[in-house]
């Protein structure tokens, strides 16, 4: 057993975890966190999907204690209070989701995206970018459609001209 | 010409759309209401009430539930094809740490567990039915919750390893020591079928338990015999399975209190699940409580009962203590309900001008190691002429026991399998006879005029304009200007294909469902429904229907669903029933609620029922400014009268049949054989659309699934061992957004008139032709090499392989 401190959503959490504890085992069995999902067992389907340190990892390939002392983001703290993150918005509008389980990480890895291209994003970069992130109900066409909004508004908030 | 409904059931049923309307016949109150509905919110592409909570990771699936005092499961399955459980040694699991209990095969007799009542011959009026050879009912094969003589698949539960963390039972399970004698095993369709194949179940020596002939043999052979060509082809439309992202999850708890069980899984409908599970258990179904609230996917593989569920139910009771189960990714690859695994010999007569005269099919389905669901081959069997006026139709239909894990319906059960068969047929038919591919398809279509159309199995299809579909989604396509892009794309070295498909697809399922609809005092309106959405948007669209209805804002209408101890009664959600079945039984209650609604107004308002009208949610006294809310009038009667509420049951068997057609265009790679679909065009005929943002959303995620199993799906075995090679998300192909291309969708609505709404059905569409659609598309680009036909999926390996044999790649 270990003592881990991880900040997740600003609020600093201490548990003892067994060493072969998953960071998103962490998040949803320890914290109750549970909107952070579990997709497969090797990496491939990016449900798990949160912030760590301001990047988008998945969450089933990062030990707990490799975690500590880090600072977590989880889909539950992306909104402002009542206002929901600009990329939540878009999936809302743009019907992004249906069964909404890949939902989360597909929202956690876009906005890490948009914010690392600054929103300079077309429709193949964001399709080649979320190949880590399954999806068995839509076809991926309306969450690019939703990521490419998103990006637009991302640069427009930001008085970035596109190429 | 006899119906082959009537050599089957002596008690025919006849169609109601076949039957003559009574002169004299009234609007019903829920067809008035239709009629008269303002359609304000039906139609729209209403952004979905259930996205809010979805979107900010508080949706309540399976897993993210937990009881106190709760405890974990493992299951250990058999690493064998086919094998005898010689016997099982419990005692170095249950002296393994924190290992609470272990059951085996041997328990489930002990206890007198049931097998699970999958009754997997489709029963209703209009579905074809199956039969053994003899014309008996069908040995299906137990399905017990763990076995206690053989397994009879690779990832076959048969212990369960409780303990008090998962790792600790997953230790446990590594622990339990089976002796198993190995035996033969046959995984392949066909070579389940052949003579002298290994025996699954000792009841149907030769596996083949389902041996059905429908339609007019004497005169498919006559047509057959003036015909003036024969056309002939095989296809097996592979195994793939479901995938859905949520893996499947139990919890289940026992209160030995009350005597009553809990169990928490997410399935296609919670009242299937407490009807079947409680006869496995043996207690009255109010004894169960099924939870099924957020479902991460279905398409199908959550329809029917699996039996890790009845095992945390059961468990939980011999421990005292609740029990959770969740597959991981590598036992939902093993052990989800799988889909598709159809053998078709098909066979067309066509006279010298085109017109195609009879067709013949031989239609051979793997149902696995026991049948849960013969809906794919009963499906398949009633639509076998696709959208085609062939007037003379045979077929035999087959099911077969093999060492694979249990086959279900899959997104559109049966038709793509069919589609694929008819589609590809016509086009070596084509090919083979030198029509042009599509005025062949035109020439035979099915017109308008001919509606309600009797095919020549028998099933009735409904309405549609199927030409208009075909133009339509030709020109949507650019069809026209496709040379050019060939010869560009050959510029870059790339062969260019383009494919299209026709598709009648039938939505039939459970025929009753149940509405309740009460008006709340704080202003919002509840309606309890048995469907069960896993990502169709039911909370929204629902809510769409009642809310034009009812005339109120469509924020105030709220659908309540998953429970069953408020859900009495429902279909669940498969088929492409929902909407259609949820919508007009709504209506139905709408119906009875606004009439409730009258009479409690005409006493407030000193008057007679037939002197109130009704508008924008308010009674109003006619000829007068005296007035009353709907949520005011409940409120100010709840007292006297009680809730103002109405529960409405409808059972509606009539089939639907959604058609449409699709384009698709790929990108061959010359060297080495890699495919991209680059553009790709539907439309689809749903009936009355009720939100056309859900229904396009639909059609996309029908289309993944179906060009999925097209270009990279297969739930492929290694022949040598028995043993299934696709386990994870590295070696199973699934669409990614990288590999999918954007669509482009329309929808068309041909009213359906078997339902007040006018309802087809949306969620199977895209999936249905695409299949063949990708397949014609990669055969054209292959045209130069004198490919005519390739297997599925359509890999770099097997396209290379058919560029340089110049023949079907296998």
């Amino acid at each position: 057993m270990s003592r881990v401190t991880i900040t997740v959503n600003s609020m600093p959490q201490t548990r003892d975890v067994e060493d072969r504890t998953l960071l998103v085992q962490f998040i949803r069995e320890h914290l109750g966190l549970t909107g952070t999902h579990v997709g497969c067992d090797t990496t491939q389907c990016g449900a798990c999907t949160i912030h760590l340190d301001g990047q988008a990892v998945k969450s089933c390939t990062v030990l707990a204690v490799a975690a500590d002392g880090s600072e977590v983001t989880t889909i539950e703290g992306l909104a402002d209070g009542g206002t929901l993150h600009p990329v939540q918005q878009a999936f809302h509008e743009h019907h992004g989701l249906q069964c909404g389980y890949c939902t989360p990480g597909m929202i956690m890895a876009s906005v890490d995206m948009i914010r690392r291209h600054d929103g300079m994003l077309d429709e193949h970069t964001v399709r080649h970018e979320l190949e880590g992130n399954l999806c068995r109900c839509t076809g991926y066409h309306n969450i690019v459609k939703a990521v490419l909004d998103a990006a637009e508004k991302h640069r427009a908030a930001h008085a970035v001209a596109p190429e | 010409m006899k119906s082959p409904l009537q050599t089957i059931a002596p008690d025919v049923i006849m169609h109601p759309l076949k039957q003559p309307k009574p002169e004299s016949a009234e609007l019903s109150p829920e067809m008035k209401l239709v009629r008269e509905a303002l359609f304000k919110h039906v139609g729209k592409p209403i952004p979905r009430k259930e996205d809010g909570r979805l979107i900010t990771g508080k949706g309540r699936f399976s897993d993210d539930f937990s009881l106190p005092g709760q405890t974990y499961a493992a299951i250990v399955r058999s690493p064998y094809p086919h094998a005898r459980i010689l016997g099982i040694d419990k005692s170095e699991a249950l002296a393994s740490e924190g290992v609470l209990l272990v059951l085996t095969g041997e328990d489930i007799l002990a206890d007198d567990i049931k097998p699970i009542p999958h009754n997997p011959v489709p029963s209703t009026n209009f579905d074809m039915k199956l039969r053994a050879k003899d014309g008996s009912h069908a040995f299906t094969g137990p399905h017990y919750l763990l076995p206690s003589d053989k397994a009879r698949h690779v990832g076959e539960a048969v212990a369960i390893v409780v303990a008090e963390t998962a790792a600790q039972a997953a230790d446990g399970a590594e622990k339990v020591v089976i002796d198993w004698e190995e035996l033969p095993y046959v995984t392949d369709t066909a070579k389940a079928a052949a003579p002298g194949a290994p025996t699954i179940w000792d009841e149907v020596p030769d596996n083949v338990f389902i041996d059905t002939t429908f339609g007019d043999k004497e005169g498919t052979d006559a047509a057959f015999a003036r015909a003036d060509h024969v056309v002939k082809a095989e296809f097996h439309i592979q195994r793939v399975t479901g995938v859905t992202m949520e893996p499947r999850s139990s919890l289940g708890s026992y209160d030995p209190e009350t005597g009553r069980y809990t169990l928490y899984a997410g399935s296609g409908g919670a009242v299937r699940q407490k009807n079947e599970l409680s006869k496995v258990l043996g207690i009255e179904p109010k004894d169960l409580r099924v939870l099924s609230f957020d479902v991460g996917g279905n398409f199908g593989t959550r329809n029917r009962v699996y039996v890790e569920f009845g095992l945390v139910l059961w468990a939980s009771a011999k421990i005292g203590r609740p029990v959770k189960y969740t597959a991981t990714r590598s036992e939902s690859f093993l052990t989800d309900y799988q889909g598709r695994d159809l053998v078709t010999k098909v066979e067309l007569a066509i006279r010298k001008d085109g017109k195609f005269l009879a067709m013949r099919a031989d239609n051979l389905s793997n149902v696995g190691g026991r049948a849960v669901s013969l809906s794919p081959l009963s499906k398949g069997s009633g639509l076998i002429t696709g959208s085609y006026d062939i007037p003379y139709a045979t077929l035999r239909a087959r099911a077969v026991f093999s060492n694979t894990m249990c086959t279900q319906a899959y997104r559109s059960s049966g038709r793509p399998e069919v589609t694929y068969a008819i589609e590809r047929l016509v086009e070596l038919a084509a090919d083979q006879l030198g029509f042009d591919k599509l005025e062949l398809r035109r020439m035979n279509l099915i017109p308008p005029s001919a509606m309600p159309y009797t095919n020549a199995v028998g099933s009735v299809y409904d309405s549609g304009e199927y030409e208009k579909n075909m133009d339509r989604a030709l020109e949507l396509s650019g069809w026209a200007t496709f040379d050019a892009r060939k010869a560009e794309a050959a510029t870059r070295g790339k062969l260019l294909g383009r494919g299209f498909a026709n598709y009648v697809e039938s939505s039939i399922g459970t025929p009753k469902e149940r509405a309740e609809i009460e008006i709340k005092d704080d202003g919002n309106i509840e309606v309890v429904i048995g469907t069960q959405p896993s990502g169709q948007g039911h909370e929204t669209s629902f809510a769409q229907v009642v809310a034009d209805m009812i005339q109120v804002p469509v924020e105030k209408v709220w659908i309540v669903l998953g429970d069953t101890d408020i859900v009495s009664v429902g279909g669940g959600s498969h088929s492409g029933r929902s909407m259609r079945h949820a919508g007009t039984v709504m209506a139905m209650a709408s119906a009875g609620l606004l009439a409730e609604g009258r009479k409690r107004a005409a006493e407030l308002l000193g008057s007679t029922a037939d002197r109130i009208d009704f508008e924008g949610g308010v009674f109003k006294l006619r000829n007068s400014n005296r007035t009353i809310d709907i949520f005011e009038l409940g409120r100010r009667t709840r007292e006297s009268h009680g809730p103002l509420r109405v529960v409405k049951d409808n059972e509606m068997h009539t089939p639907v049949f959604p058609n449409g057609a699709a384009v698709c265009e790929v990108e061959i790679d010359r060297d080495t054989g890699h495919v991209q679909i680059v553009r790709y065009t539907t439309i689809d005929d749903v009936g009355r659309c009720i939100n056309p943002l859900i229904v396009h959303g639909q059609t996309h995620g029908g289309i993944a699934q179906g060009v999925g199993q097209a270009m990279w799906e297969l739930c492929a075995i290694d022949q040598n061992s028995g043993q299934p090679l696709a386990g994870s998300f590295m070696d199973y192909g699934l669409p990614r957004s990288d590999t999918m291309p954007s669509f482009k969708c329309e929808i068309a609505e041909v009213i359906s008139p078997t339902n007040p709404l006018g309802i087809k059905a949306g969620g199977e569409g895209g999936t249905t032709p695409a299949l063949a659609t990708v397949v014609n598309a990669v055969v054209d680009a292959l045209s130069e090499f004198g490919v005519k036909d390739i297997q599925m999926p359509v890999t770099p390996a097997n396209v290379w392989r058919a560029m340089n044999s110049g023949r079907k790649a296998s």
